[in-house]
């Protein structure tokens, strides 16, 4: 069983610690998160599913006391391996945040930067091309095309997360990872980000931290429940909501417990 | 009643008044004190503020009142023919001078009260007697100048008497008044708020009102200047030869080789100051770990505790001998740019010096507060920490960046000693950066130093002189807010 879930999974946790310090975040993790599907990683506030997702592009590291044990495989090579680069690893590993971050730079620069520093474009035309393109996966190019110049800071708040999607998207990575992308959004712009979501599964592998289990419900196939720093759940997404095996899950997901 | 013994009793006037108040509100709620308004200690500060602020400020004005009222009414008793304003300070200075000797041998029992206000010159040697007490006078006394003076005398102390009675009363009706309105309903709280609010704003009007008297002062002597010396010689001229009245000779004072001076050594102080400062802040704010932070950041800000005479010296004793070993007549490369040790690049390296601490401690505090998340957003892409800095942290934080070293130039171009000893006193216009120059601030000292004038021009220069530092630091300090402001609507 085990050894088929390694073939099929792009992305293999296998006895993953993580120690802020002194304090024990994640305790011995196995997890198989599979190509081109969306898994969510729910629970309460503190349980470490934010801290595990940043494991995966190595985002800890930039962390002093942050300290990870055990393997993580993307495509079958351990990513805390020596030889492993963090930089290129995490243009490969994309990532979306909490809270809209584009930088304080017109749109285009925007998207054009993740391209530019890993020279992926060798010229103007395909610059723009690529910039194009992922503005239109990110659902943004038909509201921003006429002001490409215009600073990133100046759309609202849901146009921000977007614009920082198709800037993740625009390295062309093969994971996305996304640490509570709607929760300083309002509904309609969480409606159509949730939207995007579902079109990026056909590209990539989309992992997405969330606080609202209805969310979870509505993207993701497959769902990855924490608790105290414990994967205590992993499953389909269906069964998880609606037959889970651990009383945990059940608790939290009945809205007992967190 | 001397100033001391009116303010202590100000101030048992306030305890008594605070004391009282408070016992009156509680007094009042029956001893309760949650029936209160408000807390009782607030109707004692009520009582003790109404009757000291207005006393307070009585007495204030009052003191600077008095002695231009006193001064005004002895000019008018000296008949002697008077040249001009300065003939006419000195004279009252001698006034103020034998007032005070008269009061002296009074307090000595040299002079019976009654004596000191009816003795005339006629009968009397003043000066023999000033001098038995110890007050020695240049020159004998004037019959005027001996009316002028007692009169001086009489009007300082029924001044000082009516002061000290002004005052307590003020105290004292001001402190009962409170206290006749102190009872439980009384909004006590929001008048002592209002109280301190007052206190708030008038020291903010004293910083403003004190800078407005600055500049005020700086306008009219430069005024004066311009009366004696023409404007356009000396925003165009481009010599710098001031000749003391005593030499003789006409004197040349061109501005030009003193802001040229000015601006070179500033120049050459950023461009040691701006990349050193801001590569230290860089390390210091994205590369270097918490504990190496914790030592590095102190001892970079020791070098701004460092008293400029001593970065001063430094240049004099050590910068500038070693410049002149590298680049002097003799020295290691062979060249003779360098003719003294004092120069343009002596005085500009420790500025600079002086002046890393300034940019890179502003700088750090700014890029600190680019927030985690842009870098974030930067490493998340697959940026290095030096592509994250250069295109993400740094235009971030540019605005204040610049602001920082706007900030700088401003300390560079008013900065004195290091050029006094280490640029040399010569007014030069020249591009050579080995030759000694001087600077505006620096000129101002040395016109003012000494026994100066202050009717000549070459004294009054050092007036037009600070105007013009001072139109050029503005200018650059709201340059800098301009800035600032520009890129800040664009970025947020």
């Amino acid at each position: 069983m085990k050894e088929t879930n390694m073939t099929n999974a792009k992305i293999s946790a296998r006895a993953v610690q993580v120690y802020y310090g002194d304090n024990h975040a994640i305790k011995d993790v196995n997890v198989d998160i599979e190509d081109k599907t969306v898994t969510a990683f729910i629970g309460p506030s503190g349980c470490g599913k934010s801290t595990f997702l940043r494991t995966i592009n190595r985002m800890n590291d930039t962390i002093d006391i942050c300290r990870v044990e055990g393997d993580i495989l993307i495509d079958g090579e351990d990513i805390y391996d020596a030889k492993v680069d963090p930089v290129q690893l995490r243009a490969k590993v994309g990532m979306v945040f909490q809270k809209p971050n584009p930088f304080p730079k017109s749109i285009y620069d925007n998207v054009a930067y993740g391209p530019k520093i890993h020279g992926l474009a060798r010229n103007k035309a395909e610059l723009d091309q690529i910039v194009e393109s992922s503005l239109r996966k990110a659902a943004l190019w038909n509201e921003a095309k006429d002001r490409l110049n215009a600073p990133g800071t100046g759309l609202s708040g849901g146009q921000q997360q977007r614009l920082c999607i198709a800037r993740a998207i625009a390295t062309s990575p093969e994971v996305l990872l996304m640490d509570e992308p709607c929760s300083a959004l309002d509904p309609i712009a969480t409606a159509q980000v949730e939207e995007l979501i579902d079109e990026l599964r056909q590209s990539f592998s989309v992992v997405i931290v969330t606080h609202s289990m209805q969310q979870a419900a509505r993207v993701s196939q497959k769902t990855a429940f924490f608790h105290l720093g414990n994967l205590v759940e992993f499953g389909e997404t269906d069964k998880i909501f609606t037959n889970p095996e651990d009383p945990r899950t059940e608790s939290y997901i009945s809205g007992r417990i967190g | 009643m001397p100033i001391l013994t009116l303010l202590i009793a100000l101030a048992v006037i306030a305890v008594v008044g605070f004391v009282l108040g408070r016992r009156r509100a509680l007094a009042s709620a029956s001893g309760d004190s949650r029936k209160l308004h408000s807390l009782p200690s607030y109707y004692g500060y009520n009582a003790a503020l109404t009757g000291l602020v207005p006393a307070l400020l009585v007495l204030a004005v009052w003191s600077v009142a008095q002695p231009m009222v006193l001064e005004n009414r002895a000019q008018s008793l000296i008949t002697q023919e008077v040249a001009d304003d300065g003939a006419m300070n000195l004279i009252m200075a001698d006034v103020r001078r034998l007032a005070d000797g008269l009061s002296t041998a009074v307090a000595q029992g040299a002079l019976a009260p009654g004596e000191a206000a009816t003795l005339t010159t006629d009968s009397t040697d003043v000066r023999a007697i000033l001098a038995d007490v110890g007050v020695a006078l240049g020159s004998d006394v004037g019959p005027d100048t001996l009316q002028a003076a007692q009169a001086y005398r009489a009007g300082a102390l029924s001044g000082a008497l009516w002061k000290s009675a002004l005052v307590l009363l003020i105290a004292i009706a001001g402190t009962a008044f409170a206290l006749m309105k102190t009872n439980a309903a009384f909004r006590a709280r929001n008048t002592v708020e209002r109280g301190v609010m007052a206190v708030l704003i008038a020291a903010a009007s004293i910083a403003i009102l004190t800078t407005i008297g600055i500049v005020l002062s700086l306008i009219f002597n430069t005024v004066e200047f311009f009366k004696m010396y023409p404007a356009a010689d000396f925003f165009f001229g481009t010599v710098w030869q001031p000749s003391f009245s005593g030499r003789g000779g006409a004197s040349e004072l061109g501005l030009l080789p003193l802001l040229w001076g000015t601006l070179y050594i500033s120049f050459v102080a950023l461009l040691v100051a701006v990349p050193i400062g801001l590569f230290a802040a860089i390390y210091l704010s994205e590369y270097a770990g918490p504990r190496v932070r914790a030592f590095a950041k102190p001892l970079l800000e020791v070098l701004a505790g460092i008293p400029t005479i001593v970065y001063g010296l430094f240049a004099l004793l050590i910068v500038g001998p070693m410049l002149k070993d590298v680049f002097g007549a003799d020295g290691a490369l062979g060249v003779a740019w360098m003719t003294g040790d004092r120069a343009v690049i002596t005085a500009g390296l420790v500025m600079g010096i002086m002046l890393i601490p300034f940019v890179s401690s502003l700088s750090d505090d700014i890029i600190n507060a680019v927030p985690q998340a842009m870098r974030d957003g930067s490493l998340g892409l697959g940026a290095t920490p030096s592509e994250t800095i250069r295109q993400v942290v740094l235009p971030a934080a540019l605005p204040g960046i610049v602001g920082a070293i706007l900030l700088a130039a401003s300390r560079a171009i008013g900065e004195t000693m290091i050029v006094v000893l280490g640029a040399g006193a010569a007014g030069r216009l020249d591009l050579n950066p080995f030759e000694a120059m001087t600077t505006v601030t620096a000129k101002i000292v040395s016109q003012l130093t000494g026994d100066s004038d202050f009717s000549s021009p070459e004294a009054l220069v050092a007036f037009a002189l600070g105007m013009s530092l001072f139109v050029i630091t503005l200018g650059l300090n709201v340059f800098a807010l301009y800035i600032v402001r520009k890129y800040r609507e664009q970025y947020e």
